[in-house]
This record gives structure tokens, sequence and C-alpha cells, in this order.
């Protein structure tokens, strides 16, 4: 009886996850959890964990000038994205806005695009 | 009190020509070297579409202006920029700290990286205790 009950349990919970991370590309543990039950998509791929890109390039000043590298977290809409979605840690993420915000006052990002 | 390093980015008028342009940053130079700022590097980015309309215009010329001097070089460089005719925009930022703190991690991981390397056996072969 318990075992069942686990059985479900886990069938209703792994689609979840497994969706969200498809349409983003980067996949990730617990990625799109939130907006990925609409997708649906392939449920069971291999989810690579997400690293975050500064780190891993050793970038230690995210300068707001280098649109090339600010650019590519920064979705067409213009806005800043959450950290579950690019897997930057706190700090940098932390650092990425601020350069953002910079870029964005000085007319080398938008505020919103349409 | 060591000295402050700060960027000073602004847009110029996009009707305006190169040399006008030119004049317009040797002005902003003049308005910080008045200031007591030492200016380090001067960057003409020529004209670049904006991202969004600022005061009617679509595109501007980028011109960087990066200098050293005491805080209250800012108010006063940022109030003469604020009544220039055509200076669609401008951003100042302070970045003698970030870019020391920058340093220090990277100087700290390649100290780091060199520990590694030297560190007595440190590729250690792991097949040492293998009983059968």
């Amino acid at each position: 009886m318990s075992s069942q009950a686990n059985g479900d349990f886990r069938g209703i919970g792994r689609p979840r996850p497994g969706g969200g991370g498809g349409p983003r590309g980067a996949g990730g543990r617990d990625g799109g959890g939130k907006d990925g039950g609409k997708e649906g998509g392939k449920r069971f791929f291999f989810r690579r964990r997400k690293v975050c890109k500064f780190c891993a390039d050793k970038i230690d000043y995210v300068d707001y000038k280098d649109i090339k590298l600010i650019s590519q977290f920064v979705p067409e809409r213009g806005k800043i994205l959450p950290r579950r979605m690019f897997g930057t840690c706190a700090e940098h993420q932390r650092k990425l806005t601020e350069a953002i915000n910079r870029a964005r006052h000085i007319a080398l990002l938008p505020y919103a695009a349409d | 009190m060591s000295e402050r390093v700060y960027e000073i980015l602004f847009i110029a008028d996009p009707n305006l020509g190169e040399p006008e342009v030119e004049t317009l940053a040797a002005q902003v130079q003049g308005f910080v070297e008045k200031e007591g700022g030492a200016i380090q590097k001067r960057e003409m980015w020529g004209k670049k579409r904006l991202a969004y309309v600022v005061g009617r215009h679509r595109e501007g010329y980028y011109v960087l202006i990066v200098t050293s001097g005491p805080g209250s070089l800012v108010k006063e460089v940022e109030r003469r920029l604020k009544v220039t005719d055509g200076i669609v925009r401008f951003l100042t930022v302070r970045v003698d700290e970030e870019l020391r703190k920058a340093e220090r991690r990277k100087a700290k991981r390649t100290l780091a990286d060199e520990k590694r390397k030297t560190r007595p056996g440190a590729q250690a072969p792991r097949d040492v205790e293998v009983q059968q």
C-alpha cells in the first residue's frame, strides 16, 4: 500500500521540472518548475547542473559597458530574469542586475522592448 | 584618502558632426580637470543606436572618459553636464573600489592555483591499498 502511494507521488512530481527545463535550453535541477507545466514537452532527458557563467569564466567585475556579455542574460523583452533561469550565483546575479540597470540608464539596453 | 576613479560615459547629440563631438569631449575634460581630476583614458565609441528613444533621439555619440580625482568632482561635473547643450544623457560610476576588489580576488585565485599545483602529493596515485 505504502509503496503504491509512493509510486504515484513520484509520477506526479517528476514531469514538472523536466518540462520546465526544456524550453529554456539550459535545463536545471530546480529549473523552471513553475512555468514548465504548460509546456509539457520532453519529460525525461538529461539535465545538466547549471553553473554560474561568471564564476566559470572567472569574471570578477561585471562591466555595464560589456553589452555582449550582459545581453546574454537579458531576453528579448528586456527583462531581468530570476536566478533560476541562468543559474548565476547570488553574488554575480547582484552584480549583473547592477550592470543591467546602469546599461539601461545610458541606453545601451532597453527598459522594455516591444 | 586615496584618489577615486570615475568613469563618465555620456551620449552626445547625433546631429553634431564628428569634430563638434570632439570639442564637446574636450570641454567635458576641461570640467573634470578644473575640479582637480586627471584624465586617464578617453574613448570615442562613435555613433551608436540607442536602445530606446531619449529626448527624441534614436542614436547618439558615446564618449567615455575615465578620470581619477576627488569625490567633490562628481557633483560639479554632473551639474555642468546637465546644463551643457548637446549632451543627451550621462552616467558617472565610481570604479576604483570594484576594480580593486576584482583584482584582489584574481590574485587570490592565482595564489590558490599555485598552491594546489605545488602541494606535495597533489596527484597521488589512488590505487595504493588494493587488496584482493
